[in-house]
């Protein structure tokens, strides 16, 4: 392996223009450029174009979500090549993670609207069923809605594929219905602009009717007014830039790194709620 | 008789430590108000202030006023708090989660694996990867380590004692480490450095207690102890003490004790609600308060152990404050309420009426405390 393949990281993704795949990249290029790192983005498409022949390794490799299968993953790190994952884990793997905490957001969002806000009957808009993140947004809502004796029954379970369109159209579905509910919490603030959009257009006030929250945070939450849990994505970027330049730099590493969450209250719970409903 | 001299080097680091939580404190911000506020002679001020601001733990920030009687404008000092950071790592609830902090405690970054029922040295070795994630996080010189362990702790000595969990018996854990990372590390047990956090930081209800008592339930039971601000290295793992005529307070309080109890009991409740996989204190909340009659019979019998063992606590050790730790406290406020119930019985009321009870919600309490107590160790601060 020559002296510059050494000092080159590659960031494995499948999106490199989507904003949460770009802001990590921008991340992990601030200190790999500061730490004398080149960094070559590959761009995985399906189906997976990428052959990796393990007598040629790059010196490490940044993987942004789930973009290389578990098999794949294991295999690259059984064979010592240098790994960080970037919201995505492997059960039992042990391969070193940075993922925001989804937990300590989750029930930042939660207590705000049930404490905070009085709200008792929150539909949640679900990420991806299948993907890390998903799964923990997910689970936590679970264990708030129980911490809080909430009754949410099934159907109030949205899926929304951290698709803003899907979001949008089940929140249209589920108005169909004419359900009796005061909040909405979606696994991600795109699904939670979207489907806000379809409540004001359906009639009901955000947030007097529904106060509506989100994961995350961008600039267009701040122009949509949205209550979110900020989790900054660049900084996830520069923090698993950090674990895997420790690693190829002859730090053995296990285990994931968490990054804090903050809630940021904008207009969409900031008005008094309805007491009256 | 034997007289004990503190070496030239001893003094120093004293001097030290005193200039830099003088500082830090508020208590002084210049030369002058140090030499007058710690007592040292001005020279020596000057040479360890000079000293500190070369190590980049103090900083000139401008002039201050003149005095009254028109002296020249004193130069100004304070406390950087991020020119070192710490890591603090805590070994119970089954995980190994380590925090980064700076020197003013503020969190940085968060580390943690699951231990996998590791013992020996195959726990030590997933400790030393999970502060090797912190390490490469660090933005500052790593200042010291401190490592909190469920078990009894030779403080003194830096040596695990007895640490059944992670199957260490005298194991000079603070010496191997300093080897390995070339800083200085601080060990102390779980529940003892939850005290602390909450000491150090504050508690989350704003208490300000300066007598407090932690009691850690995870798979063991622990009791930490500040008494005025100081923690009492003598209280640790109390898992094998027997309740009464009954069993060890881990097979009665433990959460493996508790899950196989939850077992037992369905013959019994056959319509409980609670899950066969993947139970966690909060299904037992939630059944409890919608009226399951498992979860409710269960906070019963729990409640009746904690509340027996409370009750001696605060007989003997009168604290301000008792607070509940570990991942039982997702059993919630009611449940809180029901042990405070059934203490009242067990103890005088003029014993009993001045203590507060409280949930400590936070679950890297342990690894905060380890951050604290290497602070506190190593620069006499918080």
């Amino acid at each position: 392996m020559s002296a510059s393949a050494k000092r080159t990281i590659h960031i494995f993704t499948n999106f490199p223009t989507a904003v949460f795949q770009r802001d990590v990249i921008a991340g992990a290029r601030e200190i790999c450029d500061s730490r004398g790192y080149t960094v070559e983005v590959v761009e995985i498409s399906e189906p997976l174009n990428l052959l990796i022949r393990v007598d040629k390794l790059p010196a490490g490799g940044l993987v942004i979500t789930g973009v290389l299968p578990d098999s794949t993953l294991q295999m690259l790190h059984e064979h010592g090549m240098p790994l960080s994952l970037v919201s995505h884990q492997i059960a039992g793997g042990h391969i070193p993670a940075v993922m925001p905490n989804n937990r300590q957001g989750i029930a930042m969002l939660m207590e705000h609207l049930v404490v905070q806000h009085g709200r008792r009957k929150p539909v949640f808009i679900q990420g991806y069923a299948t993907q890390t993140d998903g799964i923990q947004r997910l689970t936590a809502f679970q264990q708030e809605v129980m911490r809080y004796n909430l009754k949410v029954p099934p159907e109030f379970y949205l899926p929304g594929e951290f698709t803003p369109e899907i979001a949008a159209a089940s929140m249209e579905a589920f108005l169909d219905t004419d359900p009796d509910f005061d909040a909405v919490v979606a696994a991600d603030y795109l699904m939670a602009e979207a489907a806000m959009r379809v409540i004001k257009a359906r009639g009901r006030r955000v947030p007097e009717d529904v106060a509506v929250v989100g994961f995350g945070d961008a600039p267009e939450a701040a122009q949509a007014g949205l209550t979110t849990v900020a989790a900054d994505v660049k900084e996830l970027g520069r923090r698993a830039a950090r674990q895997l330049i420790g690693q190829i730099e002859g730090l053995r590493i296990r285990g994931l790194t968490l990054l804090s969450t903050e809630l940021i209250e904008r207009e969409t719970t900031r008005r008094p709620i309805n007491v009256a409903k | 008789m034997k007289t004990l001299k503190a070496t030239r080097d001893q003094i120093r680091q004293h001097n030290r430590q005193l200039l830099l939580r003088a500082v830090y404190t508020g208590l002084a911000d210049n030369r002058a108000a140090l030499a007058a506020e710690t007592g040292l002679a001005k020279p020596t001020v000057s040479d360890m202030i000079g000293e500190l601001i070369e190590d980049g733990l103090l900083e000139e920030s401008g002039r201050g006023e003149s005095t009254d009687s028109g002296g020249k404008r004193p130069t100004l000092i304070r406390f950087v708090p991020n020119a070192r950071q710490v890591i603090g790592v805590s070994l119970d609830n089954g995980r190994a989660f380590a925090v980064l902090s700076n020197l003013a405690g503020q969190i940085i970054a968060q580390h943690y694996d699951e231990l996998d029922n590791a013992q020996g040295v195959e726990a030590v070795e997933i400790l030393t990867d999970v502060i090797n994630g912190l390490v490469a996080q660090l933005d500052a010189p790593l200042l010291c380590i401190g490592v909190g362990v469920p078990g009894v702790v030779d403080v003194a000595n830096e040596v695990i004692t007895d640490s059944p969990p992670l199957g260490w018996s005298n194991y000079a854990l603070g010496k191997q480490l300093n080897m390995q990372y070339r800083v200085p590390v601080y060990t102390g047990n779980s529940a003892e450095l939850t005290a602390l956090a909450q000491y150090a930081f504050g508690l989350e209800n704003d208490d300000e207690s300066t007598s407090l008592v932690t009691v850690l339930v995870t798979n063991s039971v622990e009791v930490g102890i500040t008494l005025d601000g100081t923690a009492y290295h003598q209280g640790g793992d109390i898992s094998g003490l027997a309740n009464g005529e009954h069993e060890r307070l881990d097979h009665l309080l433990g959460w493996k004790a508790v899950q196989a109890r939850v077992d037992e009991l369905r013959a019994q409740y056959s319509q409980t609600w609670l899950p066969q996989d993947e139970l966690t204190y909060m299904h037992i909340h939630y059944a409890a308060v919608n009226g399951d009659a498992l979860a409710l019979a269960l906070c019963d019998e729990l409640s009746t152990h904690l509340a027996q063992m409370m009750a001696w606590i605060v007989g003997l050790l009168r604290p301000n404050h008792v607070s509940l730790a570990g991942p039982i406290v997702n059993l919630g406020e009611t449940f809180l309420e029901q042990v405070v119930a059934k203490v009242e019985p067990l103890l005088w009321e003029k014993i009993l009426s001045p203590v507060t009870f409280s949930l400590a919600y936070s679950g890297n309490l342990s690894a905060i405390g380890a951050a604290a107590l290497a602070l506190h160790r190593e620069l006499d601060i918080l």
